[in-house]
């Protein structure tokens, strides 16, 4: 089993906080999403993406507007709502107990 | 030459090669499957379409504006399967019940094709326990010898109520793996290809030669289908599991019905001709015996028309493909329920037995009404 696949689930489990940052960083649209995640180990796909983010928005998470764009049809631009920035918040600081665990744990 | 299909991706019309259309047809079907229940899904699919729209987009220019078939495939890989969101998260907030359906793929039981011995039985069972199926042919062989070639009933029996996995999700499932995209493609351009669509080879000469080629041999298809009905070439149905299963179940049963039906006319045709009666009612005096065998006649064939239909429907929904094979052992079996009912009638009703005995005598009876 090489390492990816070893950290594949975890991986996984981190995309829907990782989209958070995305999101509370700036308004974006999917593909802006896909993009920015395309150069990490985070890289993921529509197929994936739209089916979390309708569930995230049904959690209250995250919301979108339409806006028009220079090329094409209007497109859908996410950004947080008020439950989103304190589920990241909470998510934060969860993450950082998690590296002080990982960091302080054997070598 | 490939045909080229325009279609509709949430408002934007583009045109793709056929082929193309067909992996998107199947891409789309199975994000539509996989979001079953999701309220939300008529959004995710329209943001699908839109996505794929925008890459096709990406393909064209004011030099080109077909999506070729490889353009396709590519994008469909670029999307990726549609998953359910508590597949990608670690489904904190998901019923268990929702998490445990989707953590790993349904396993059902089917007959396997690919590598079978005779009908797959063996290769299913081995796929749905997940061991050798060499181990299961062995098993298999074994149980035969030790029941004296009971076994091998039980195998056919197997054959026809175990449903085949026709479609690449039934053929996952057998194995208990998730369907993924890649699947999913290669599926759509099997049942392209099956369907005789043209496959591009860079030569349109060639492959014009081929599409008459399938032309004339679709013409004389057709022209002997007017004496010679051909099997059904269509793929069979999507008939869910617990259908099929019912069906494998009522073929034997139609089979073993028709079979007595058939024979209670025989003996009622007869015991007509030999004492000018059926099922314990004289035929009036009036009435010649002509009139009496043609109304038996046209009475067997309403109802066994029906049985008929009834077992037809039965063979399609278990057969699929294979229509033509379930059928023939419909056919054996029928044959063979009816040998065995006679003789036991044979042997325990003493009317049938005085009936059989005295045949040697029915053709002068026969002639004798005929004559007068």
């Amino acid at each position: 089993m090489s390492v990816q696949e070893k950290f594949s689930a975890i991986r996984k489990g981190l995309l829907e906080f990782l989209i958070l940052k995305i999101i509370a960083s700036d308004k974006v649209y999917v593909a802006d999403m896909l993009q920015r995640l395309g150069r990490t180990e985070f890289a993921t796909q529509e197929g994936t993406l739209y089916p979390l983010l309708s569930k995230m928005r049904r959690e209250g998470l995250v919301d979108y507007e339409w806006q028009e764009s220079d090329a094409g049809p209007p497109r859908k631009y996410y950004e947080l709502t008020a439950r989103g920035k304190t589920q990241l918040a909470e998510l934060n600081a969860y993450w950082k107990d998690i590296n002080t665990t990982v960091n302080q744990l054997g070598r | 030459m490939q045909k080229v299909i325009t279609i509709n991706l949430n408002g934007n019309a583009y045109q793709i090669d056929e082929q193309g259309y067909a992996v998107l047809v199947a891409y789309l079907e199975q994000a539509e499957q996989k979001l079953a229940g999701n309220p939300d899904r008529a959004e995710i699919l329209a943001d699908l379409e839109q996505a794929i729209a925008e890459k096709c987009q990406r393909f064209l220019s004011a030099q080109k504006n077909v999506v070729s078939d490889a353009e396709v495939d590519q994008i469909i890989a670029e999307m990726g399967p549609v998953e359910r969101p508590s597949e990608t998260t670690a489904g904190q907030n998901a019923p268990g019940g929702d998490h445990a359906r989707t953590s790993g793929a349904p396993r059902r039981l089917y007959l396997v094709k690919e590598g079978a011995m005779i009908a797959g039985v063996c290769n299913g069972i081995a796929a749905f326990i997940g061991v050798d199926a060499t181990i299961i042919r062995i098993v298999f062989l074994i149980l035969v010898f030790l029941t004296k070639g009971f076994w091998a009933l039980v195998y056919g029996v197997l054959m026809f109520v175990i449903p085949s996995a026709n479609t690449a999700e039934e053929r996952a499932a057998a194995h208990g793996e998730p369907f993924n995209a890649q699947e999913l493609i290669d599926r759509a351009k099997k049942s392209y290809a099956d369907m005789g669509g043209p496959t591009w080879s860079g030569n349109w000469r060639a492959n014009w030669r081929r599409q008459q080629r399938a032309w004339r041999r679709q013409q004389r298809a057709a022209a002997r289908a007017s004496w010679w009905p051909a099997p059904p070439v269509t793929p069979a149905p999507h008939v869910n599991y617990a259908t099929r299963i019912g069906a494998g179940v009522l073929i034997p049963v139609f089979s073993l019905v028709s079979a007595a039906a058939f024979l209670a006319f025989a003996y009622a045709g007869a015991s007509l001709v030999m004492s000018r009666e059926a099922f314990g009612r004289p035929l009036p005096l009036e009435v010649p015996l002509w009139v009496g065998l043609l109304v038996l006649f046209v009475v067997y064939h309403a109802i066994a028309g029906s049985l008929h239909a009834a077992r037809r429907a039965s063979y399609y929904a278990v057969g699929g493909y294979h229509y033509g094979i379930v059928a023939a052992w419909d056919g054996l079996l029928w044959v063979g329920f009816a040998i065995v009912m006679a003789w036991i009638a044979y042997q325990t009703v003493p009317e049938v037995r005085d009936l059989v005995n005295g045949l040697p005598g029915f053709w002068d009876v026969l002639r004798t009404t005929w004559d007068r």
